[in-house]
């Protein structure tokens, strides 16, 4: 598995597109993405365990970094901007590549991927 | 030349831009002020930043919308500072162009680097917080996004100023360091 990671609209869907030699629009049939909003819905470690064992069987999986801003007040946020940056660490131990966008530019943090 | 200078708030980004510049020894030095002063407090930021640049041989142009229309009486050394200040004049000022903002932007930075023989970019990183922001703001974050995107492709270095020090993304940093 392949997981794409990245800041919000860094270019991560166009990257795991241009990786797998499809559209944009053909993408959902081998990646799932925006996986940090399925996070919040985990009620606690053995939920998002196996939420990341399921998303794992995709060829590739994308989460939006969400954890860089100010400790949100508002409690529900806090658990889901906890929740997602876990799950992204669950994420990226199963992963055979793990790859961060940055204004459309790809760094490989674990792995490879094919020149 | 053009090199895309990312970072957050306080990164150090600035700093690294100018020394950019500094260490090129191109002459005239530009520095392209895009920041509106709403207040006060702006306006003393602004005058003490200008005097900053000014020991340092920056000479300051304020543009806060209509890069493209911005003629510079030299080809030298240009400092466009910043580019998260350009987008939301353009957004969201009556004299900026609104939905047409993207092209305005890029026409005008194609322009910048052709009126430059070094142009030096600085971006905000804000992409990381996640999105919930009330009203407007997740428009401005697209655009915003867009256009560093944009700009990344185009420019022959990109980094990132993380504690004030650069982490390269793209480009040959050793090849033009002494460029």
């Amino acid at each position: 598995m392949i997981f794409i990671t990245g800041p919000l609209y860094s270019g991560k869907r166009a990257f795991a597109a241009q990786l797998l030699h499809c559209t944009e629009q053909q993408l959902g049939q081998y990646a799932v993405w925006d996986v940090q909003q399925l996070a919040a819905d985990c009620a606690g470690t053995d939920d998002l365990t196996a939420l990341a064992d399921r998303l794992a069987a995709h060829p590739v999986v994308i989460a939006t970094e969400v954890g860089g801003g100010v400790v949100p007040v508002d409690e529900a946020q806090r658990a889901a901007r906890e929740a997602a940056g876990r799950l992204a660490c669950l994420l990226a131990a199963r992963a055979d590549t793990v790859v961060r966008l940055f204004c459309g530019l790809p760094t490989v943090l674990k792995g490879r991927i094919a020149p | 030349m053009m090199t895309l200078v990312m970072g957050g708030a306080a990164s150090g980004k600035s700093e690294f831009a100018e020394q950019l510049l500094l260490q090129s020894g191109i002459l005239p030095r530009y520095y392209i002020a895009t920041m509106q002063p709403f207040d006060e407090e702006c306006r003393l930021r602004i005058e003490k930043h200008r005097q900053m640049r000014a020991q340092k041989r920056f000479e300051t142009i304020e543009c806060y919308t209509g890069l493209a229309d911005l003629h510079l009486p030299q080809k030298g050394a240009v400092l466009l500072e910043c580019m998260s200040n350009l987008v939301a004049n353009e957004l969201y000022s009556p004299e900026g162009a609104g939905e047409e903002a993207l092209s305005a932007i890029l026409t005008g930075v194609e322009q910048l680097a052709a009126q430059s023989r070094q142009l030096v970019v600085v971006s905000n990183e804000v992409f990381s917080g996640g999105l919930d922001y009330a009203g407007d703001t997740g428009r401005y974050l697209r655009l915003l996004a867009e256009v560093n995107r944009k700009l990344a492709a185009r420019a022959h270095r990109v980094c990132e100023v993380v504690c004030g020090i650069p982490q390269e993304h793209k480009g040959g940093w050793q090849e033009h360091a002494d460029a």
